[in-house]
């Protein structure tokens, strides 16, 4: 069964991308690149500093906010417009569709926000440490996982953005943190484990093993393209008149 | 097979019932689905086409089921409501990627024989963005034809339509009809049946009042009188004759002529020939009054 | 088939409302209660309420907690300034992310600000009844909490003077909130007013208030102790800016920006600065707004 088409990339990617929502994913990772490199400038106090811009501010917020934006909007705003209805009345196959816009949201993540991640650690030890390119992984695999929940979380309500600012703000920010049993859940901590197996830097702290991670961290993004899937197929059109 | 088959098919959201064991076979040619807003003709549409799941009774589109069932488009071409086009897209450029996601072989000659049908050539290069209501309907007729579809659905097609526009439509499904097709449309507005179907299938409340050919429908209705206008020779004379006679409930000299109301339709046409020749009064015209469909729409919807 | 040719207009027995005709107060009024409610979810469906219940309801735990902690001997385990910084924060950016869209975005994407302008409702009333209301609704959401805090404090204290301490303590902590109201909503709303897309400017709102959050913190915990950098890392992001200028005003208790000694004066300068741009940026938005 065919897993990508074109044509629903190309209309996905003109759709979520072509609009001034654009900028909007820009300014964070601009953000990001031009204080890692100020701070390099001003050799801060605090000789752990690289792990916290880019771990405390990289990749615990600018990675989840920018995930979770491209990822609600692949699909979420097509739904909310009723330009899905175009796309669906056509025999491509819901699984299609859903790993179409999948793709395409990791593909923007990982530029919006892995890329610049590297970079700013690339500016922020000084070059590819350890640390810098633990944390690349780390953020390509963030992306994976965050846009499938984000993608399941799009066609199964229409409150996906808020409901989407919970979890990462809510759950991962201030939950996971405190509760130990919400880091079993968090994908932000799948992802961390997975930085820190490459990176080894104790101002990481992933709260969950490696292990746990990866496989928790597959259950979850096949489990979320799943379920989007089966929603998808079941999508209902009410009666206007009605 | 192109028909559509509804076997006692239901849809209700929680506890309102939109769609009430409906029961009813569409075969090619031009049907319109006519009734009051909220009658359900929408759910109606949406279920044919796949995008809602009745709540009970089999449906079938050529044979299978239209829910949960993306190869039926191969078949179906579907233009719902809400407006569904992006606009951030041109026109041909949204037909042609329909084209392509349909499968079609030769994308860009699909849709440049769809646009051509819908006579939309001139804009089509332009955003949909900028087009006129009317001409986002037929860049989404377009894209709805592209893959010469058997069945068409269309739901409200002619809102937004200026008149010429609508004629031009009503032709085009008209001749895609006459070519075998079966093509539904759903309407509240009466001429716009009257005109284009044979066929109507009329909702109300969710319950199918009535089916097939308008004026066949009107002459079931024995319960309610029919009203005939007559011109002869002789308008009070006949007049005076026709009140004498069981099938007719009441006569008025009008300065149109004689307007008879008839309770039995059938009684009445074979007295009316009979007494004239009687009477010898010179029959000129013999015309129903109310065959329109608004007519019939207005009973039924009363009733 | 009627052939007459003639019309008629009857008389229905219309007439024209010569009676009192309450004026431009009036409409701002009831565009300030109607946002209110809007801004809690009230008059519309059950979903439009889950964002800010939950909120409310998780902003008011801490006070709870804190009355079974008193009541079991222990002190009061939140104090009235800072109330429990991170919940507060966060809630906070989420109520208002979600909610200041509802109250601007939705009148820009259905296209009815030529309707309200059609009335004698002035150009600046519209966006100073949203603000009002938004603000309000804020200062519900975060003086409430710290009610209940001082009543679940003093249910279980002892003697005048225990309640009078709690009272004294706890009026710094109202005008705190309030501080806090005023700069969040019309932040929020300056930010909301810019697209008629829901999700769109809930995400720039969370985004900016959360992103510049946690620069913030970062830019904090990198500088050292007492320096410039720790002192001033808090000017990038209004939660900060706010904390910074609790601690000029002489609030004592920890929060997310460090002593801020003589800087303080920059916080509160960055606090007004926020506030001006953001109610000129609302007036500017909607001079113009909703004919397009």
């Amino acid at each position: 069964m065919p897993v990508y088409n074109r044509t629903v990339a190309a209309i996905t990617l003109r759709a979520a991308l072509g609009r001034k929502r654009a900028l909007l994913f820009a300014v964070p990772p601009l953000i990001l690149i031009g204080v890692s490199a100020l701070l390099r400038l001003s050799h801060p106090a605090d000789p752990a500093w690289p792990a916290r811009i880019l771990g405390d501010f990289g990749f615990s917020v600018v990675l989840p906010l920018t995930a979770l934006i491209i990822g609600t909007s692949v699909l979420g705003a097509e739904i909310e417009d009723g330009t899905i209805v175009q796309l669906l009345a056509t025999p491509v196959p819901r699984r299609t569709i859903i790993l179409t816009k999948f793709v395409i949201a990791t593909a923007a993540t990982m530029v919006f926000a892995a890329v610049p991640e590297l970079v700013a650690g690339l500016i922020a030890t000084g070059g590819a440490t350890r640390l810098a390119v633990g944390l690349f992984v780390g953020a390509l695999a963030g992306a994976v996982i965050y846009n499938a929940l984000f993608v399941c979380l799009s066609v199964a309500t229409t409150r996906a953005l808020a409901l989407g600012l919970f979890y990462v703000l809510l759950w991962e920010g201030v939950l996971a943190n405190f509760v130990g049993g919400a880091r079993i859940l968090s994908a932000g901590h799948y992802a961390l484990a997975l930085a820190n197996a490459v990176a080894r830097d104790p101002a990481l702290k992933p709260g969950v093993n490696l292990t746990t991670s990866v496989v928790m961290g597959a259950i979850v993004t096949v489990l979320a393209l799943a379920v989007a899937v089966r929603k998808l197929a079941s999508f209902s059109l009410r009666g206007d008149a009605a | 097979m192109t028909s559509v088959e509804l076997d006692s098919v239901s849809h209700w959201y929680g506890n309102v019932v939109a769609v009430n064991d409906i029961t009813m076979t569409i075969g090619p040619g031009v049907t319109g689905l006519l009734g009051p807003n909220g009658a359900g003709k929408s759910t109606l549409l949406h279920m044919i086409g796949g995008f809602l799941e009745p709540s009970r009774g089999r449906l079938t589109v050529g044979g299978s089921p239209s829910w949960r069932n993306p190869d039926i488009y191969r078949q179906i071409g579907i233009i719902t409501e809400r407006d569904s086009a992006y606009g951030f897209l041109a026109g041909a450029e949204f037909v042609r990627a329909t084209a392509r996601l349909q499968g079609c072989p030769d994308p860009a000659a699909a849709a440049r024989r769809a646009i051509g049908l819908v006579d939309m050539v001139g804009p089509m290069n332009r955003r949909i963005s900028t087009y006129s209501k009317g001409m986002r309907q037929r860049i989404r007729v377009a894209a709805a034809l592209v893959h010469d579809p058997e069945i068409l659905l269309l739901d409200e097609p002619f809102n937004g339509m200026d008149p010429r526009q609508r004629l031009h439509m009503m032709d085009l499904l008209g001749r895609l009809g006459a070519q075998g097709r079966t093509i539904v449309f759903s309407s509240h507005i009466l001429e716009e049946v009257e005109q284009l179907s044979g066929t109507i299938q009329v909702m109300v409340a969710g319950r199918l009042a009535a089916s097939g050919d308008f004026r066949a429908i009107r002459r079931l209705m024995t319960s309610r009188p029919h009203v005939f206008v007559v011109r002869s020779g002789d308008d009070r004379r006949l007049g005076a004759a026709l009140i004498g006679r069981p099938a007719v409930n009441g006569v008025e000299l009008t300065p149109k002529g004689l307007q008879v109301r008839a309770s039995d339709y059938g009684a009445f046409s074979a007295d009316i020939a009979g007494l004239a020749r009687d009477e010898g009064i010179r029959l000129r015209e013999l015309l129903p009054a109310d065959e329109s469909l608004e007519s019939v729409f207005a009973y039924l919807v009363t009733s | 088939m009627s052939a007459d040719a003639t019309g008629v207009i009857h008389d229905l027995g219309y007439q024209r409302y010569d009676g009192d005709r309450l004026g431009r107060a009036q409409i701002v009024r009831t565009l300030t209660v109607y946002s209110l409610r809007a801004a809690f979810g009230l008059g519309r469906g059950a979903k439009a309420k889950i964002v800010p219940v939950s909120a409310f309801a998780l902003m008011c735990a801490p006070a709870i907690i804190n009355a079974f902690i008193v009541a079991r001997g222990g002190t009061r385990a939140f104090p009235y300034d800072t109330y429990s910084a991170p919940v507060r924060m966060i809630i906070m950016i989420i109520f208002v992310a979600v909610q200041a869209p509802e109250l601007v975005s939705r009148d820009l994407r259905s296209r009815v600000l030529p309707l309200y302008f059609a009335r004698p409702l002035r150009r600046g009333d519209y966006p100073v009844a949203k603000f009002t209301a938004l603000a309000t609704a804020c200062l519900i959401m975060v003086e409430v909490p710290l009610l209940v805090l001082y009543a679940g404090t003093i249910a279980s204290s002892h003697g005048g003077g225990a309640v009078w301490a709690q009272t004294r303590a706890l009026l710094p902590g109202l005008a705190i909130g309030l501080m806090w109201s005023v700069t969040l909503a019309v932040i929020g709303l300056a930010i909301a007013s810019f697209s008629g897309r829901r999700a769109y400017t809930t995400g720039a709102v969370a985004i900016y208030f959360f992103l510049s959050l946690a620069l913030a913190e970062v830019l904090i915990g990198v500088a050292g102790d007492g320096t410039a950098g720790a002192r001033l890392g808090g000017l990038v992001s209004p939660l900060t800016v706010l904390d910074g200028v609790r601690q000029w005003l002489g609030g004592t208790s920890p929060g997310p920006v460090p002593a801020v000694g003589s800087y303080g004066a920059a916080y509160g300068v960055m606090l007004l600065a926020l506030v001006g741009a953001g109610a000129a940026a609302l007036a500017a938005r909607y001079r113009k707004a909703g004919l397009a």
